[in-house]
């Protein structure tokens, strides 16, 4: 079964229409430079509203730990278990993560600490989400 | 023909939490027709073995959920079965190789004639 | 009946000092209903609403108040399967009962106005219409208490329970994620507490050395001093004694996180009944002060939180609660922090540092004697872990602990002090209770 597709809103169209497009745009606060993900109202550092815009980044991180769903909620996904969730940190801001189910991984196999960059992966029709795979 | 038939508990005998389809009358006319019996569950191995002691059935196997794989090594049939309830039972079973069966749905024909 | 929803009852800052009312509100009673798996959607005295109508009657007895001095009642109003359950939370069966059950209250869902009017409380003047989790309203009442809103109060906290509908089904089934759900979903995370605290779970045994499996003995005791509260689902239901075999052999659910390291979802009430100091000296129990509240509710930096954010935020819960009730580590000798995922619970302990562990001395600890008997009794309530997803057995522990009369889990060091919470830990709060006002 396929992954569960987002629904884009006001707050986040710019982030997925970017994804889209296969670009990583990540809020940022033009008074402070922080960036932010995922998006909110206001900028969390510094408190702005009107100097939040959108920036690209380049979409390298590393994996900072795994696990391993066997046993999940989630409908859709049932028949994928058991299947990796790892958290990225991104490497302009490692206090940016991102969830990935690193297709291409083996499931159990994932390296900890590796480098990873992002790709995109289409979930439904139009529709893609950032996924990150394992750079040699 | 040896066969072998798994019971999940909760949801699926009428002793489980909640109580399924499949009396303990109907287990013990499957152990008495032959049939390689026992539980597989995600009570704890302790628990089930009571279970069986609590009704006098003789089973050959209690295992967890995710140990059907050890009964298959274990125990040599033509046919090997599983009765569940939920999506984690069938997930299990087939693993294992076992058929999946969901309670309820008259799965006792399999061993009790009609 | 006044709404205050202006009403500023939180202690969620530094630098508040000692609470002002501390000492000055308790804790006279408490009740339990039986703790069932789930509702079987036929028996109406074991509704939501049938045992939270009874934990409250056995906390007016166990006070020895009657319904007409009652004139507070705090009740959370949402199904312990919390917003993500979505439209599925309301679970009740179509059609619904005959009054008083013709809707979702009483059945999935339990509040202060519904439970006023079947229990025929004449007297209330204070009951907010939406009340916090349990780890909060505990807070909540002990302020209105000690700010004179009300004087004698009724703490309801119902879990409900019904045959699949646990956090199955409604968003969980849907094809799409909203909210913040899109964050999270299409990569697996439901976003649930298990996943929260897993992540830092793990990157603490990278960070200070330790296996996931040496959480088994916490777990394990949980179990044992579950067995030994005679309200709880596992004493209560023949569950046995949980061994290390039993843990170490059990099936992953989001490996690490094992089916032992998971609370089981239960059908179940509690009440407690707050008043003034002055008053429950009067009733018929020794009284349990309260000698401080505090809430925290942290944002999270990203996706997910790390875990130095929890060690953050765990430390400053410590530090608001040690400064509010003018404690200190030394000075606790109950410590029943929450358990609803193993996972979780060495952050707290490291940071209040409760006899004297520090950060990354939890597993250890787990290691040596903190059985009730011994020298450390740790969580000596069981948690969920012990009793079913109640989130109650901290307070209730607490207090018996702090009365005498906690039977076989009775410890053998001292206890005049007994700090509990329900906390997830980004949000929720911390009550310090006392067996003297000062
Ligand atoms: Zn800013």
């Amino acid at each position: 079964m396929p992954k569960v597709i987002p629904a884009p809103d006001e707050l986040s169209k710019p982030f997925w229409d970017g994804v889209n497009k296969k670009r990583l745009l990540l809020q940022n606060c033009a008074a402070c430079d922080a960036y932010q993900y995922p998006p909110r109202e206001t900028c969390a550092t510094c408190g702005s509203v009107e100097s939040l815009g959108w920036k690209e980044v380049r979409g390298r991180g590393h994996i900072s730990s795994y696990i391993v769903i066997e046993d999940g909620r989630l409908d859709r996904r049932m028949p994928d278990q058991p299947y990796n969730l790892a958290v990225v940190t991104l490497d302009e801001d490692p206090g940016i993560n991102f969830y990935s189910n690193l297709p291409g991984t083996p499931v159990h196999q994932v390296p900890v600490g590796a480098a990873v960059e992002v790709f995109f992966e289409e979930v439904g029709p139009g529709q893609l989400i950032h996924e990150w795979r394992v750079t040699r | 023909m040896a066969r072998l038939i798994s019971f999940d508990i909760d949801g699926t005998l009428e002793v489980g939490d909640p109580p399924g389809a499949i009396t303990m009358a109907m287990v013990r006319i499957a152990e008495g027709l032959g049939i390689i019996i026992g539980s597989c569950s995600d009570r704890m191995v302790s628990d089930q073995t009571r279970i069986w002691r609590d009704h006098r059935i003789p089973v050959q196997f209690t295992v967890l959920k995710h140990q059907l794989d050890t009964v298959k090594a274990q125990f040599a049939a033509d046919e090997y079965y599983h009765i569940g309830d939920t999506n984690m039972d069938r997930f299990y079973a087939e693993r294992s190789g076992f058929k999946f069966l969901l309670t309820g749905a008259g799965v006792e024909r399999l061993w009790i004639p009609q | 009946m006044t709404a205050q929803s202006q009403y500023r009852w939180r202690r969620d800052k530094e630098g508040l000092g000692v609470w002002e009312h501390r000492g000055k509100v308790a804790v006279a009673g408490y009740g339990h209903s039986p703790v069932d798996r789930r509702w079987d959607e036929t028996s109406m005295d074991q509704t939501l609403g049938a045992y939270s109508i009874l934990a409250c009657q056995k906390a007016m007895a166990d006070a020895g108040v009657t319904p007409d001095q009652i004139d507070g009642v705090i009740c959370c109003p949402t199904t312990i399967a919390g917003a993500s359950g979505g439209a599925a939370s309301n679970w009740a069966p179509r059609p619904f009962f005959d009054p008083p059950y013709d809707s979702e209250w009483g059945l999935t869902r339990v509040n202060a106005q519904w439970l006023i009017k079947q229990m025929n409380l004449r007297n209330v003047k204070y009951a907010p219409a939406s009340a916090p989790t349990i780890g909060e309203m505990v807070g909540m009442a002990s302020q209105a208490v000690g700010d004179g809103l009300c004087t004698t109060c009724l703490v309801i906290y119902p879990t409900g329970n019904l045959t699949g509908r646990y956090r199955r089904g409604g968003e969980n089934a849907e094809d799409y994620a909203k909210g913040e759900r899109q964050w999270t979903v299409p990569w697996g995370n439901h976003g649930g507490n298990d996943f929260i605290n897993i992540f830092p779970h793990n990157e603490y045994c990278l960070k200070y050395g330790g296996a996931h499996d040496d959480l088994a003995p916490f777990v394990i005791n949980q179990h044992r001093n579950g067995l030994m509260t005679p309200w709880g689902f596992n004493a209560t239901h023949d569950v046995p004694q949980l061994t290390l075999e039993d843990y170490v052999t059990s099936r992953y659910i989001l490996n690490p996180l094992r089916l032992w390291d998971c609370d089981r979802p239960v059908n179940a009430s509690a009440a407690y009944l707050f008043t003034t100091a002055d008053r429950a000296r009067e009733m018929q129990q020794p009284p349990v002060y309260v000698l401080n509240h505090s809430q925290h509710n942290f944002k999270q930096r990203s996706t997910q939180p790390m875990l130095d954010e929890i060690e953050t935020w765990t430390d400053f819960a410590a530090r608001q609660m040690y400064e509010g009730s003018g404690l200190s580590a030394g000075d606790v000798d109950i410590f029943n922090p929450y358990d609803g995922y193993s996972t979780m619970t060495q952050f707290y302990l490291e940071a209040f540092q409760w006899h004297g562990v520090k950060r990354g001395d939890a597993f250890a600890f787990y290691a040596d004697d903190i059985r009730v008997e011994g020298p450390h009794p740790f969580s000596s309530g069981g948690g969920n872990l012990g009793n079913g997803r109640t989130r109650t057995s901290m307070y209730t522990d607490s207090i018996e602990q702090l009365r005498g009369t906690a039977g076989r889990r009775q410890v053998k060091v001292r206890a005049e002090t007994a700090l509990c919470a329900f906390t997830t830990p980004s949000s929720g709060g911390w009550l310090m209770l006392g067996k003297y006002p000062s």
